[in-house]
Order: structure tokens, then C-alpha cells, then sequence
């Protein structure tokens, strides 16, 4: 049996899973102690189930985003190595930060020596003003990280008891400045995380579950939990990947659908591309900062079931706060739940507060109830319908850097609108309508999030840069350089080393039965061609655990995604 | 009003290459991006990056006679590179942005009006095909265009050659000493676009510091005169003094001070062959040029820091700025029959070199010099491939602004040259209509491209 718990900002949703049928399901109030609310949501799902019954938990906690958000954690300082390039102005991070000498280029070379005597005097400073935490990064780190580590031994020869982190081993991609905000909020979260983490194992080792724990991360995969230890940041915005692995998971496999989880204040939109949840280009943003933080494509939209409605002139505006609950349920504003009660698209509340609701808004402009109450729903429909456009618009107008990427872009329309969430029932249709899908609710839609963790597959990946001219490779995600020996090193050796890299990996996460179907998602060769004669090979692999979800939740299949 | 955005586009063509070893070739642009990426540049508020696209024959027809159609000459990479300057330009003209850079492969400022192939690895001519997109999809008139790389831009003075609506001026090594060996300070336009052609040569080792006398008191005088409505930067990076195939030593700075004062509408990369020492630094610095930013920690590891020039260089080259501007003063009051002659048509021999793919070219070009517009022009081509038969064609050109007398000249011009035989194809470009003819012989048969009107 499998267990899914997403600790969101308002309620804990749990199910127990057998055998792809959802066998138990419950809804607790998320609490200002998460562990609380995740044990309570647990025991709920799993009265008269014996803990040794359950294979694996998986759950999606908001611990860091919060921790991030409020800013409870120490200062941490950074020590830069930006080398030439950027004016470093341009940069701008949210604590004290040094900038020293020394530089590596982009093939891993380096073209500025360090000065270690910057780093003491650094160092001082920053035990001077109270910080016992640095993370220090330098540009191009991910292809030579030897500045990096020699800046660390020389802080920790000062301070033996700091925390130091590296950029190359929070983040093997390119780009500078998101590297220095992955590893400064790396450093920040790391301690309170394994607190948290050491909290959760505990409180499940007592409810008797010997299965495996796992987390999930922003991109819908999952790690155990013991891993998540090296990459606490990217637990943040779990819930969103949470509910699309869920539609994914209840929806039929290679469908192009549109997620819309409408929650009180927002609504979140993701894409699925024939059947595979679209990934962001790019890393997320992070309380306002762009990290390396690999995560679905998802567009919060600020509205609401609960959003606030106001008539200004002869205008009606729905607004992005909540004040409360919608008025026919005791709220002090009309919002959009009050018009759908009107209109009969939802059963919630009273429908006599309701229609006084629309009454308010209404009257002034010699308004009935009806007619306001449509406008309103229109509004928030328009709206959603906009951006979903716009999302797809955007996926479209993703750069392409070869010929043949550019030649097979073609126009993907979704078939399906998905929604999920408190206010999915009313305002599917429509939006549905307006794009030309279908609509789809499907069942335990408000727990969706839930079934979406405890489906989703463990994801591992390696990331294998060779330079043969050098006669150097890198796994950015080990953080490991290493040199090649054979004069005969090519692309397959440079796959298949990158395999092997990926078991050693999985073995160490204890997920060895997950190399099984690897897919290479890059995979680049070019070559280096000096006076025209080639002197070497850039070679670049990716290869990856199989995406996605363990199998389909619903009509009594357990089949595996194939 | 300009707002505050770049837009990019970046299409290093990570799958296209003249040949393994050609200098053009998929590696060109991978540092660039390397650099790009790591400094974080596109995440700047700045910038931003647009996915490229594809120009339509259509828009090649309208600059090109590609023999024998615009189909056998041009790659679908050539299609995207020329489309993302003009893609760039839309969002430039519509305001969302108010500059841009098409950091692309293929480059095209060598391809010059009639195309038999590949000459110094450009097929379609970027810049041309830009202008005259501009002109017709947003009536803009009035276009200069400002060549940086070392090579003389040929291709596009040689489609600009008669066309007083765009100023093109070039700067460049000395043609005695570099490919394709042409811009010298006497090759200025023709009759109708006496002064609309500037050619800087420069001695080979020269340095930031007189490039930047040449800018200064020359390059912005003459813009500032001409009033361009949209300024064009053939954007070639083979100044650099760690190019292989040039001799100067401008820097990455040195480069984007030029781009800071141009202040360009759209730059579009052209050459540039150090593709680790020089690349990642100088299209760095001139993104970040475009977009307002602080560029002077942009340092390539070789910099060798400021290098005292050669006076007796510097003095040939105060010469040569000294005597343009001359010639740029007294345009108007110039006897053009006198340089000229006094016919109705003005024409001129050309003997041209494709060095890529071994083709030898003569034309005869004649020009109309009409009081009214700028002329129609006739080509007479004769291209010699090495093997069989050379093939030989006619072409018809007549500008944007063309005089109803000019099209019907031109127009009977294409008829006749339809009836002879020494024809293999009989091209007629009609960019006052936007119509465009070919005609084959072989097969007796005449296609027409008729682009999008205007609006659409
Ligand atoms: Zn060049
Ligand atoms: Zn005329």
C-alpha cells in the first residue's frame, strides 16, 4: 500500500492507496506545527492498517517554502568569484557579499589565479558581523570546481565549525547568479531541514511504517527522504507538482490537458504534454529570487473562490486577496463561490446569503441577481482562460538552438481541461468550453494532490560533460572531475559512463530498481576544431530515471505506465 | 517612445555547417552560449529572448535572384537566421522593444544581389532582406546600415549600390591585404546614390583607439546628417585581435563602445571566427551595450590592455576620414555626369569570386538614371561553375519607389529578354508591386511569388 500526504498552506490531504484503488482519504487542517497535521492526516487514513502493511509514503510539505518565506533562518554570507564578465553590480543578493579574485572559463580553464589572502580577510569580516555560515561560488564552478573548494578549506582552516556551501554541488547547470541564490538557500535551510526531516522519520517509525519515506520535489519526482537532506531546497513548491502527477495519475496516459486547480485565492495552471507534465525552462524563483531549482511549469493566477468581489463605479472587480470566507458561507464579502452558488453551479453555503451577495454588487447598477452573478463567473473565467492561452504561447515561444528544433515546433492545443480543487466543479465547464476541450472532473479531485504524491516516481539524473582535448570529465551532479584515460573515448563511452554513473548514484539512494528503462534526455557532440584540424570532442550526456508516475489511480487498474 | 527591453535572438544553428572543418561550422557559437548562460544574462529584466523564425521565399525573392530559384540556394537555417532579424525588427517597430541583437548563424553580408552560390560563407544577405522587409511591411524609408567586420560588406553595398534611401558604410581591413578585396574610399554609390556608399579601409594592426577616431569623426557625422529612421549593424566580430582570419586588434570593449555610441535599432552578427578568445566576450559586451549595462568587466584572458598605434597608420587613416567627409559635405553639389558620363543608363562591369564554392561571375549591371526615382537596373549574369555550359541569366530589378515609366521600361525589358536565347532564366523583381517573375527556359515556364500585402 501506498500513502500520499500534501501538507498545503490551509488543509493536509492524505490517501492510502491499494493496489491503484484509493482505499482511505482525509482532510485535516494544516496547523502551524506541520508534523501535527501530518501525523493526524496519517492516523486518519490508516485506522485498522497495520503500518507494516505500507510500502512507501511520500509526502509534500511547504517546511521550506515557509522557512524561506518568513526568513527564519541564520545569515549567511557569500563569498563571489564572478570573475570578468558581468559588472558586478548588476548582481544583487540579499546579504553581504565579497567579491574576490579568481576565475575559471567556460571550458573549466582557469584564467584569474585565486588570492587566498582575500578569503581571510572575508572571512573576518563576516565573523566580525556575526555570520557563521558562507556559501562561496564561483562563475564556471560546474565545470572546474577546484577555486570552490580550495576558497572552502582556506574558511574552514579560519572557522573549522562553519557551515560552507558550494555552488557546483548544489547546482551542475549554467548560470552564475541562480547558482549563488541555490546554494545560499541551501545553506540557510539545510540545518532547520534536518530537524524537520529527523522529526517526520521519527513520528512514522512510531506509527509502525518500516516502508520507505519519500519527498517530493518541485519537478514531480521523488527522493527518499534521508537524500532530500543534500537538496532541501528543492522540496519547495511540491504542492503544484503534487496535483498535476495527480491528474496525471487520474486522467488516461498520453493526453494533452490543461490542469486548473482552483483554490481559494489562487489558481494553479500546469500543462500536460501527451501525457507528461510540462517542466519550466528554467529553474523556479524563489522568494523573488531565480534559483536552479528544477520545477513543473506552473502559473499561479491570483483568483479565487474566495476572492474578494467589488463593485467600483460601474465596474465589477474581483480582487487577489481573501477576507474571510465567501458570504454565503459567513464571509463578510460577496466572492466568486457566491455568484456560482447562484447560479447553481455549486451547492456550497447558503444560497439565500448568496443572492444578497450578488444584491450588493448588483443593485447600484440596476443589476439582477443573475446577471451579476454571471458577469462575475465570466470574470474569473476570462481570466483563467487568458492565461491558460498564455501559457501555451509561451511553451511555443521557447527558444530553439538547432535547425530541427525550430522546423518541428508545431502548434499543441490541449484536448482536455482538468480540473481540480474546491472550485473546479463551477468554472471547468466553461473554461473548457471556451477552448474547445472537454471538461473533466475526475473522482477524489480534492485529493488529487495527494493521489499525485503517492504515485510519483523517484528521479535520479546525471549530467556527464567530457572535454576530450583536455582529456578531463565532470558528473555535475557528483560534483566529480575526473580524467579520461582512453585515447578512444567517444560518445558511447560517454553514455555508458554516465549509465554507470547514474547506478552508483541510484545504489547510494537506495533506488536500484529504478535504472531500470533510463531515458537519455541530451545529448550534444561537438567538435573542437583548431587550424582546421579537430583537436577534440566537447561530448555532453544526460541520461535519467524514467519520469513520471508508478501507475494509474481509478477504474481498478494497476498498470504500469509503459 | 523606446522602451527599456533588448530582445535576442539567439540561433547558434548548433546543427549546420558548411563543412567539418569550415570555420562556419556548429561550434561557432557554443562558447557564446556558455558565456551567455553563466553569467546569467538572459534573466536579466532587460533582456529579452525571443524563439527564432523562419523568413519566407518570399522574403528572399524580394532582395535575391538566387539561380536558379531561391529554393537550390538557401538552407533551412538561412531561412531562420534571416527571419530572426526580421522577427526582431517587428517587435523593434511595434515598440515592445527598443533595440536588438540576432546573434545568428548563417551570416550573410557577402551575398551579394544575383546568388550562383556560397561566397565567403554567406548564401542570403541578412541585412539586405531586413531592409527591405522593413520598407515593405512598415513603410519605413530611410535606413543606414553600419558594416564592423573586417571583411568588406560587398554583398549588401552591392544591393544598395544605386538605392539613395539606404546609406551603407562600411569599415574594414584594407582590401589589398584581406577577402574579398573591394571597399576603398572611391567606390561610392552610383549616379543615383552618389555618397550613400562609404568605404573606411583600415591598415591591418590598427587598434580601439583610431577605430574609435573613425566613429567619431566620421561614422556619427554622417549618420547624424543622413537621419536614418532605423540604424542596422552588420555585426562582425573579426576585428578582434585574436581573430584568424584578421589582422586587427580591436577588443570586446572596443566593440561595445562602438555599440553604445551607434546606438543601432538591430544588430545581426555577421563574422567572427575566434570562436573561444573572442566570441563569448565581444557578443557579451555588445549585449549588454544594447541593453544599458556596464560592460567594462567584460575582459577577454588575452586582453592585452591599451597598444600604442603605428602614427603612420594613424595618419593614413586621418587621411582617409579627412577626405570622406569631403565627399560627404559636397554630395550635393557634386557634377555627377562628370564621374558618370552623361547616358541614360550608367553601367558598370563586375567580375565576381565565390570563393567557397569555386564560381567565376561576370555581369554587365546598367542602372536607368530616371529624374523621377531611383531606376530600374538590369543584370546580365554569367556564372562559371568549372564544368559544362556556363549559365547565364537576365534580371530585372525595380526599386520600391519606381516611376510609372521605369516599371513599364522594366516590365518590356523582362518581355525581351524572354525572347532570347541565351537566357537559362529571366528574373523580374518588382519591389514597388511586390511581384516577383522567373522564367525558365528549358521548361518554357514563368513561377510567380506574390508576397503577403501589406498588413497581413
Ligand atoms: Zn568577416
Ligand atoms: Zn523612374
Amino acid at each position: 500500500m501506498y500513502i500520499g500526504i500534501d501538507v498545503g498552506g490551509t488543509c493536509t490531504d492524505a490517501v492510502l492507496l491499494d493496489r491503484g484503488l484509493v482505499r482511505a482519504m482525509a482532510k485535516v487542517p494544516t496547523r502551524e506545527d506541520l508534523l501535527s497535521s501530518l501525523l493526524e492526516a496519517l492516523d486518519e487514513i490508516m485506522k485498522g492498517v497495520e503500518g507494516e502493511l505500507v510500502e512507501r509514503v511520500v509526502f509534500s510539505t511547504t517546511v521550506i517554502t515557509n522557512l524561506i518565506a518568513e526568513k527564519k533562518y541564520d545569515p549567511v554570507g557569500l563569498i563571489l568569484m564572478p570573475g570578468p564578465g558581468l559588472s558586478p553590480s548588476l548582481y544583487r543578493f540579499p546579504t553581504d557579499t565579497y567579491i574576490i579574485q579568481g576565475a575559471i572559463d567556460y571550458r573549466g580553464r582557469e584564467i584569474i589565479p585565486l588570492r587566498l589572502t582575500e578569503v581571510d580577510q572575508a572571512v573576518a569580516e563576516l565573523a566580525a558581523r556575526g555570520y557563521h555560515k558562507v556559501a562561496v561560488v564561483g562563475k564556471f564552478s560546474c565545470r572546474n570546481h577546484r577555486h570552490e573548494k580550495e576558497v572552502a578549506a582556506r574558511v574552514r582552516w579560519n572557522y573549522p565549525d562553519w557551515h560552507v556551501e558550494l555552488g557546483h554541488q548544489v547546482a551542475g547547470q549554467l548560470n552564475f547568479p541562480r547558482r549563488v541564490v541555490s546554494a545560499y538557500l541551501t545553506c540557510a535551510t539545510r540545518e532547520k531541514y534536518q530537524f524537520f526531516v529527523r522529526s517526520v522519520q521519527e513520528a512514522i517509525a512510531q506509527r509502525g511504517i518500516k516502508g520507505a519515506i519519500f519527498i517530493l520535489k518541485a519537478d514531480g519526482g521523488t527522493l527518499p527522504l534521508e537524500s532530500s537532506l543534500e537538496v532541501p531546497v528543492e522540496t519547495i513548491f511540491s504542492g503544484p507538482a503534487a496535483s498535476t502527477l495527480g491528474v496525471q495519475a487520474l486522467t488516461p496516459p498520453g493526453e494533452t490537458a490543461v490542469v486548473v486547480d482552483i483554490g481559494g485565492t489562487t489558481t494553479d495552471l500546469a500543462l500536460i504534454l501527451s501525457g507528461q507534465p510540462l517542466l519550466a525552462s528554467r529553474g523556479a524563483r524563489v522568494d523573488d529570487m531565480l534559483t536552479h531549482v528544477r520545477a513543473l511549469a506552473v502559473k499561479s493566477v491570483p483568483v479565487g473562490g474566495d476572492s474578494v468581489v467589488e463593485r467600483v463605479g460601474k465596474d465589477i472587480i474581483i480582487y487577489s486577496e481573501r477576507l474571510g470566507a465567501p458570504y454565503c458561507l459567513g464571509g463578510p464579502m460577496p466572492t466568486p463561490t457566491d455568484a456560482l452558488r447562484v447560479l447553481g453551479l455549486t451547492r456550497l453555503g447558503d444560497v439565500d446569503r448568496a443572492r444578497e451577495a450578488m444584491q450588493m454588487l448588483g443593485a447600484p447598477l440596476g443589476l439582477s441577481v443573475a446577471e451579476v452573478a454571471s458577469r462575475v463567473t465570466t470574470r474569473v473565467i476570462e481570466t483563467i482562460t487568458r492565461e491558460i492561452e498564455a501559457m501555451f504561447s509561451r511553451w511555443e515561444q521557447e527558444p530553439a538552438y538547432r535547425v530541427w528544433e525550430v522546423l518541428q515546433k508545431k502548434k499543441v492545443r490541449p484536448g482536455t481541461v482538468v480540473g481540480v480543487g474546491g472550485g473546479a466543479a463551477g468554472f471547468v465547464s466553461q473554461i473548457a468550453a471556451r477552448l474547445g476541450c472537454y471538461p473533466v472532473i475526475p473522482p477524489y479531485a480534492p485529493v488529487a494532490n495527494a493521489i499525485g504524491a503517492a504515485v510519483a516516481r523517484p528521479t535520479l539524473q546525471v549530467t556527464l560533460r567530457a572535454d576530450t582535448e583536455q582529456g578531463i570529465y565532470i558528473i555535475q551532479e557528483e560534483g566529480y572531475q575526473g580524467k579520461i584515460t582512453e585515447r578512444s573515448f567517444n560518445e558511447e563511452k560517454a553514455l555508458e559512463l554516465a549509465k554507470e554513473w547514474l547506478c552508483k548514484r541510484a545504489a547510494r539512494h537506495g533506488l536500484e530498481d529504478c535504472v531500470e528503462g533510463l531515458e537519455v534526455t541530451r545529448r550534444e557532440v561537438f567538435n573542437m576544431v583548431r587550424d582546421w584540424v579537430t583537436v577534440g570532442r566537447l561530448i555532453d550526456v544526460t541520461v535519467q530515471t524514467r519520469r513520471g508516475i508508478l501507475h494509474h489511480v481509478g477504474a481498478g487498474g494497476t498498470s504500469d505506465e509503459k | 517612445m523606446r522602451n527599456k527591453k533588448t530582445g535576442l535572438v539567439f540561433f547558434p544553428a548548433f546543427d549546420w555547417a558548411i563543412s567539418p572543418t569550415h570555420p562556419e561550422r556548429e561550434e561557432r557559437l557554443l562558447y557564446t552560449r556558455d558565456q551567455i548562460f553563466e553569467e546569467g544574462v538572459l534573466d536579466l529584466p532587460e533582456i529579452e529572448e525571443y524563439a527564432p523564425r523562419l523568413a519566407t521565399i518570399h522574403d528572399i525573392a524580394r532582395v535575391h535572384f538566387c539561380v536558379p530559384r531561391v529554393q537550390s540556394q538557401v538552407t533551412e537555417a538561412h531561412l531562420i537566421a534571416a527571419g530572426s532579424a526580421t522577427l526582431l525588427a517587428d517587435a523593434i517597430v511595434h515598440g515592445e522593444l527598443k533595440n536588438g541583437f540576432a546573434l545568428v548563424r548563417p551570416p550573410g553580408h557577402h551575398a551579394m544581389r544575383v546568388v550562383h552560390g556560397n561566397r565567403g560563407f554567406c548564401n542570403i544577405n541578412n541585412e539586405a532582406i531586413l531592409v527591405e522587409y522593413l520598407r515593405r511591411h512598415h513603410g519605413i524609408k530611410r535606413i543606414a546600415i553600419v558594416d564592423s567586420d573586417v571583411h568588406h560588406g560587398d554583398g549588401t553595398q552591392d544591393i544598395f549600390y544605386h538605392d539613395p534611401d539606404v546609406l551603407f558604410i562600411s569599415f574594414h581591413q584594407d582590401g589589398r591585404t584581406i577577402y574579398p578585396g573591394t571597399g576603398f574610399p572611391n567606390e561610392l554609390g552610383g549616379p543615383g546614390a552618389y555618397a550613400r556608399t562609404i568605404n573606411i579601409p583600415l591598415p591591418p594592426g590598427l587598434g580601439d583607439e583610431t577605430f574609435h577616431y573613425v566613429v567619431d569623426n566620421l561614422i556619427l557625422p554622417i549618420l547624424e546628417d543622413f537621419k536614418p529612421e532605423f540604424i542596422v549593424n552588420s555585426a562582425g566580430q573579426d576585428n578582434h585581435f585574436t581573430d584568424p582570419l584578421g589582422s586587427m586588434r580591436f577588443t570586446a570593449r572596443g566593440y561595445a563602445e562602438f555599440t553604445r555610441k551607434l546606438n543601432p535599432h538591430l544588430a545581426v552578427l555577421e563574422g567572427g571566427y575566434a570562436i573561444e578568445t573572442a566570441l563569448p566576450y565581444v557578443n557579451l559586451a555588445i549585449l549588454l551595450a544594447l541593453a544599458g549595462h556596464d560592460y567594462s568587466y567584460v575582459r577577454e584572458p588575452e586582453w592585452p590592455g591599451t597598444m600604442p598605434e603605428n602614427p603612420e597608420r594613424v595618419a593614413r587613416v586621418q587621411r582617409v576620414v579627412e577626405q570622406l567627409r569631403n565627399v560627404w559635405e559636397n554630395r550635393d553639389r557634386v557634377d555627377l555626369d562628370k564621374i558618370f558620363g552623361a547616358g541614360t543608363f550608367f553601367q558598370r562591369r563586375k567580375h565576381i569570386y565565390y570563393d567557397t564554392d569555386y564560381i567565376e561571375e561576370e555581369q554587365l549591371e546598367r542602372v536607368r538614371r530616371c529624374p523621377n526615382c531611383p531606376g530600374y537596373i538590369t543584370i546580365d549574369s554569367r556564372a562559371d561553375h568549372g564544368y559544362g555550359h556556363p549559365s547565364r541569366v537576365f534580371c530585372v530589378s525595380i526599386p520600391f519607389t519606381a516611376c510609372g515609366a521605369c516599371q513599364t521600361e522594366a516590365y518590356d525589358a523582362y518581355e525581351q529578354a524572354r525572347g532570347l536565347a541565351q537566357y537559362q532564366f529571366v528574373y523580374l523583381q518588382d519591389k514597388s508591386t511586390d511581384t516577383f517573375l522567373a522564367f525558365d527556359r528549358d521548361k518554357d515556364q514563368e513561377w510567380v511569388s506574390e508576397g503577403p500585402k501589406v498588413g497581413e
